[in-house]
């Protein structure tokens, strides 16, 4: 018996050394691709994809201190029908197994995004490999791979770059929207709902910037930025929000966190600017007249950032008025973002997806004709913003000069 | 195992089993008895100690009777034979044959500590071979015996395995009667039974048993007696024999016993309800039952406030955690389970192996293997060499195997950190437990990464909770769980709430602290502050 | 059978253990969507019932285990064939938790890994406790017990501080209607997991105190249904419905979602240990109750003679049930319930009730008359 059981167990462990060790790979074995770019087939196939991979030497400071000569990371290119079909064929320039686990971002070209992103999503939603935190975002007028390409200064990995670029802007300016693949199609599969993606825009010549001269000059030949806000409806891309506009679905999507605005006060033209830099917004969806109805109600709390005209602000009255003002930019703001959704006939603010939670009968009966109801939609907008503190000085220091 | 087993079997049956225990055999009385003529008896000694050279024999006479003192040099203490013995025998003069010389003798030396009375020839040889003195006296068939237990022995040092910052200072030494002095000074109960045997055939090593009667469980008692009659061995060199004999299971990398060189962590454990086992010629007391728990707990934690010796020891159970799975992580995690390592992390630990031929088990083997070589020497080597090692140690790991591209920066990080935490366990015996199982899970974590290191770990649980001590499952208080029993577990609690005595090793008398114990100002304290202050002004 | 005896809080803990077990990986009745949670209860509750069924059996025989006395109620040869019924059937569901680990490991963190392998090493394992006892394997289940609760804890606050709960993603409440909600409950959740408490017919006579048997095993039940849902809850809340749908095993999908620092992530690992401690709770009590079962049936002196054989059985069974995932997940939610949860869970021990309860209606009539 107990031979038997001794038998049994040198069989099981020894079969790990004959068969090779399935799940084991060295680190130095990966190629650790930290981004995918993904467009349209140039080519006979139906997508390009480009992998953006680390060179763990001329990143991280090596043995002998300092980082090393060549460029942080390498793209390789490849074409497939199907994107698993084009990870394959891209081994044939890679030494390494591609390793997705620390993908953190996915770049989708325009034109691909024109054409629908349904069948891109789901290798990548189906591999255990890939994290479910990884962003997309799209290439705006160009081709994700150029995106990709491009090196970047203050931090050595451009994936790195993205993401944090990505960060401080909706931080600061709120003009875009971190969203990672499962919030994505969340968004896509929910029937009263369809997502947003940021978009990423080349400013320069797409060729300087894969060279290191890139990152050797202060100002570097090209530069990615974050602009707009992709909005898509069926899984295809169909326009963009600017500025504005994406401040206001910023603001309806209760994902603000700071942002600029800026008022004639006074008779003068842009006198003051604000900072919001807490909010909450509030939307419920109600029917009026068997029509649906959005009410939005935004509450945020601002600072005063910058005045241009010389006024008393510690006066109630003017408190009042500049948080008047505010709510006012804000309203119009929000007011054009839903018109402008209401352009596209998406609705990227989920009005949709709230009839359903909160009167599953009603919904039913729209459901099938949602996109031309929400287009038809009325909605009313209240914005309540309170003053808190003006810095750390009261009056402007050239109030009294002009004197 | 098996086979290991019938071998050992098979031996035991073509070995001859002498009986080196009593050197004559008790199964003939008549040539036990001590004859009268003492002349005899001396020459019968002597031949049978082989005329050794340590033998002293000095005649002595007592009035008109003729005798002989006997001692074994180096052994007994020559000045207080000189004083007590020989001298008070010497000065008198007994002119009277009516007297009993004997009793005379017997009277006379009361100076010393204990006097005996031998009619046996086996007893003789165990008091005279133990350091006490002999004397025959012609016309008697017994012999006195004095204790005059001495010589050259190493006085009360500091502890040097078991350190603590603040507590006594003292540590026991190779003299069974001194450590068990050590024991006595600190709990002065007329309930500390003190119970001696003889082990070891040839060596005939004194053992000592210490209960605290009415607090150990009878039961136990009882049990540590058998297994320590059971022993059968030529000779005790250390208490590590006595350890590896009595112990419940012997296959298994834990310690079932628990071994201190510190008085006062034997005292409190007796006190809990424990049996200590002194071994003469071993600084090393074992106690019994020992539980998992008990090699977490250092002497300090109850030496200084509760609130820090719990933090500490925490910090000790986390870095027995990481001496035991530090590198299997490093392995698994780099080999298996790259995801889950901080995307920078992971290209910092790419960019470092890129040059390192090794994969990573056989490069962590590398150096868990040359560090515990570098400790084994260092322990080894006389002092001044040893820190010459230490250096080139510190060098070959530290920094040549580095620059040489052999192994990474990051697993000398990872194991030095294991060799330090491995360092935080309070007793040696639970950390080489650890050191042991460390290569286990290595290999488990190489071969199945996580997986493997958590089948591992399973095992060991198992296997921890299938040990037991002296009938005491080994995983108690933790399993089976007690909740009034997690005072001195992952938290020692303050002492007024430390009021049990441990449930599953005490059953009956579990009293340690009274009621209201919890400290609190005195009443009207403020008051009084304020009259002070007031009167200062 | 084993004189091991077992103490209240290890019956506790090992009926938590065992009740939650794979039920947290994939017990949830995802085609209700948001709704799911409600059916858990429901399922609980059916399970309570089906438990004091069984309380009730043990109260007539609290010193024989399920194999025991089916022979004492329905005769010797009737009650052997039941018993050997019932032996198979825990050693199928043994081999069911396995494939049931095996096919979650492949497919989520060892997934170029022979299942065979992975199987093999657990119910390595799982054999070293049995061997141990019974006794052993209780004290093993408290350790495991609280390094559960402290992983579960953990998680929880991540979840809640990575904000990823969004309770609004529960709306509508009771979409699917009542009918439906009864259904799934009666078909998938109440004989998985809470049915399955039949198993501790084997176990309840080694409870020491075992007036207790009642309280311990309904709190038991209660403990783990209340933890079944609220990660449920989390699940959804966290996923939404449509992910929740989609996920074979939610919790993974849900743990893998937590981000925090931006260094707290892929906290796969923390899945894993629970998969582990679960697979291994669940299987080693299905086994220990068949290899109890066998030994007490066929007269076996020792039930280490029979460990490592049916070892070997539940492993080969293991692999052998079905050809993929998919067969292995319809079998589980299609047939199964129907062809043997249904049948070993309810009829059969209500049908032994009656007639346990004639008999010894029977016997009190004939006690006071004699």
């Amino acid at each position: 018996m107990k031979k038997l059981v001794l038998v049994f167990i040198l069989i099981i462990f020894s079969i790990p050394i004959l068969g090779g060790c399935w799940n084991q790979r060295e680190l130095t074995d990966l190629a650790l691709v930290l981004a995918v770019g993904i467009d349209k087939g140039e080519g006979d196939k139906k997508y390009d994809v480009t992998f953006q991979v680390v060179v763990p030497g001329n990143v991280a400071s090596g043995q002998n201190g300092g980082g090393g000569q060549g460029p942080p990371v390498v793209v390789y290119e490849s074409s497939g029908d199907s994107i698993t079909e084009a990870s394959r064929k891209a081994t044939k320039k890679i030494p390494r197994r591609l390793y997705y686990a620390h993908t953190s971002i996915v770049v989708i070209g325009e034109e691909l995004a024109r054409e629908g992103i349904y069948n891109i999503l789901d290798p990548m939603d189906r591999d255990p490999e890939f994290r479910t935190t990884t962003v997309v975002i799209i290439a705006k007028d160009k081709r994700a791979e150029d995106i990709i390409s491009i090196l970047t200064n203050l931090d050595k990995l451009p994936m790195n770059r993205f993401i944090k670029t990505l960060e401080s802007a909706e931080a600061m300016l709120g003009e875009n929207i971190k969203l990672n693949i499962d919030d994505l199609i969340g968004a896509i599969t929910s029937p009263g709902k369809e997502p947003v993606i940021s978009g990423f825009v080349l400013e320069g010549s797409p060729e300087k910037g894969t060279s290191p001269q890139n990152i050797s000059t202060t100002r570097p030949p090209a530069m990615v930025s974050v602009d707009g806000l992709g909005v898509i409806r069926g899984g295809k891309l169909v326009g963009w929000l600017n500025n504005f506009h994406v401040r206001g679905a910023v603001w309806l999507l209760n994902k603000m966190k700071g942002t600029e605005i800026k008022f004639d006060f006074e008779g003068k033209k842009d006198a003051v600017t604000t900072t919001p830099y807490l909010s909450d917004t509030d939307v419920s969806v109600t029917f009026k007249n068997g029509k649906p109805f959005a009410n939005v109600d935004i509450d945020t709390a601002f600072k005063l950032s910058e005045m241009d005209t010389d006024f008393d602000i510690e006066d109630p009255h003017k408190i009042e008025e500049l948080e008047k003002k505010t709510s006012d930019v804000i309203k119009k703001e929000v007011e054009a973002a839903i018109k402008e959704a209401q352009k596209y006939k998406a609705d990227i603010f989920g009005f949709g997806e709230r009839i359903h939670k909160s009167n599953p009968k009603r919904w039913k009966e729209l459901k099938d004709d949602w996109d031309n109801q929400f287009a038809k939609m009325d909605y009313k907008i209240q914005v309540h913003s309170y003053y808190r503190e003006s810095g750390v000085r009261g009056k402007p220091f050239w109030s009294d000069m002009n004197k | 195992m098996s086979i290991l087993t019938k071998m050992l079997k098979k031996k035991q049956v073509q070995r001859k089993n002498d009986n080196y225990r009593q050197k004559l055999d008790p199964s003939k009385p008549e040539e036990l008895v001590i004859q009268k003529d003492y002349s005899a008896n001396v020459s019968r000694i002597e031949e049978e100690l082989g005329h050794s050279a340590d033998l002293v024999i000095r005649q002595i006479n007592i009035g008109i009777v003729n005798g002989a003192l006997l001692f074994i040099d180096g052994i007994v203490d020559g000045k207080g034979i000189s004083e007590f013995v020989v001298e008070t025998l010497m000065d008198k003069q007994i002119s009277s044959r009516e007297v009993d010389v004997f009793q005379y003798v017997m009277d006379q030396t009361v100076a010393l500590g204990s006097i005996k009375t031998i009619t046996n020839w086996n007893d003789l040889y165990n008091a005279l071979l133990s350091g006490c003195t002999i004397i025959l006296l012609n016309g008697y068939n017994k012999a006195i015996s004095g204790e005059t237990r001495g010589g050259e022995l190493r006085s009360i040092a500091e502890p040097t395995q078991q350190l603590a910052i603040r507590g006594p200072k003292d540590a026991f030494t190779e003299t069974l009667r001194t450590n068990t002095a050590l024991i006595r000074r600190r709990i002065k109960s007329p309930n500390l039974w003190v119970e001696s045997m003889k082990i070891g055939k040839v060596s005939q090593t004194d053992i000592a048993l210490l209960y605290i009667k009415g607090i150990a469980e009878e039961e136990i008692i009882q049990e540590v007696k058998e297994r320590l009659q059971r022993i059968d061995i030529d000779a005790i060199m250390d208490s590590g024999y006595i350890e590896q004999l009595i112990e419940e299971q012997t296959f298994t990398s834990f310690p079932t016993t628990y071994h201190t060189e510190r008085p006062d962590v034997v005292s409190s454990q007796l006190l809990e309800g424990r049996v200590a086992i002194i071994a003469d010629g071993s600084p090393f007391v074992l106690t019994v039952p020992a539980l998992f728990v008990q090699f977490f707990q250092a002497p300090d934690d109850y030496y200084s406030r509760f609130d820090l010796s719990t933090s500490v020891r925490l910090l000790r159970i986390i870095s027995f955690l990481i001496a035991l799975i530090g590198p299997s992580l490093y392995i698994a995690a780099t080999t298996f389970h790259q995801e889950m390592i901080p995307t920078t992390l992971a290209i910092a630990i790419a960019a470092q192996r890129e040059n390192v031929p090794f994969p990573a088990f056989v490069e962590a083997l590398i150096m868990e293997v040359t560090f515990e070589i570098l400790r084994e020497a260092g322990l080894r080597l006389p002092r001044a060499v040893g820190q010459a090692v230490s250096i080139v140690g510190a060098l070959v790991i530290g920094q040549a195997a580095v620059q040489a591209s052999i192994v990474s920066p990051v697993m000398v990080i990872v194991v030095s950190i294991t060799a330090i935490a491995n360092f935080s366990t309070p007793v040696f015996a639970m950390a080489i437990a650890a050191r042991l199982l460390r290569f286990a899970l290595m290999v488990m974590a190489a071969l199945i990464g996580f997986y493997g290191i958590m089948v591992g770990l399973m095992i060991m649980a198992i296997h921890l909770c299938s040990l037991r001590s002296f009938g005491v499952p080994y995983m108690a208080p933790l399993a089976p769980f007690s909740g009034p029993n997690q005072q001195d577990v992952f938290i020692r609690y303050p002492f007024w709430a430390f009021k049990d005595r441990p449930k599953f090793i005490v059953k009956g008398n579990v009293v340690r602290t009274g009621e209201n114990q919890k400290p609190k100002p005195p009443k009207q304290s403020s008051h009084k502050s304020d009259k002070l202050e007031e009167n200062e002004s | 059978m084993e004189t091991a005896k077992i103490s209240g809080k290890q019956l506790f803990v090992l009926v938590v253990l065992f009740e939650m077990g794979t039920a947290l990986l994939e017990g949830f009745p995802v085609q209700l969507k948001q709704d799911a949670w409600i059916a858990i209860l429901a399922g609980m509750a059916g399970g309570v019932l089906l438990f004091l069924v069984y309380y009730r059996l043990f109260l007539y025989y609290p010193d024989l285990p399920l194999t025991g006395y089916v022979e004492k109620i329905i005769g010797k040869w009737p009650g052997r064939v039941i018993g050997f019924i019932y032996i198979i059937y825990f050693a199928y569901l043994a081999a069911r938790g396995l494939r049931d680990f095996g096919e979650l490991l492949t497919a989520t963190i060892y997934t170029n890994t022979p299942i065979f392998f992975l199987m093999s090493i657990l119910i390595l394992t799982i054999t070293y406790a049995i061997q141990k006892g019974f006794e052993v394997l209780a004290r093993v289940g408290e350790i495991f017990f609280a390094a559960v609760y402290m992983m579960a804890v953990i998680g929880f606050f991540l979840i809640i501080f990575s904000g990823l709960i969004h309770l609004e993603n529960l709306k509508p409440v009771l979409e699917s209607g009542w009918r439906q909600i009864m259904e799934v409950s009666i078909r998938q959740t109440m004989p998985f997991p809470f049915g399955e408490m039949i198993l501790f017919t084997m176990i309840l006579p080694h409870l020491n105190d075992q007036k207790k048997a009642k309280m311990i095993c309904i709190s038991g039940i209660v403990l783990s249904g209340i933890n079944i849902t609220i990660a449920c809850i989390i699940n959804i809340a966290t996923l939404g419905t449509d992910l929740f749908l989609r996920s074979q095993y939610p919790l993974l999908s849900t743990v893998s979602k937590i981000q925090l620092f931006n260094f707290i992530e892929r906290l796969d690992v923390l899945f894993m240990i629970y998969v582990m401690v679960a697979g291994f709770i669940k299987v080693a009590i299905f086994y220990y109750a068949a290899v109890a079962g066998t030994t007490g049936l066929f007269k076996f002196k020792n039930h280490r003679q029979v460990t490592f054989p049916m070892g070997i059985l539940i492993l080969v069974t293991a692999m052998m049930i079905a050809s993929n995932f998919a067969e292995h997940i319809k079998e589980g939610l299609y047939i199964i319930p129907v062809y043997m949860h249904w049948p070993l869970q309810i009829y059969f021990p209500c049908l032994l009730l009656g007639i346990a309860m004639i008999r010894n209606r029977k016997k009190q009539k004939k006690a006071p008359a004699a």
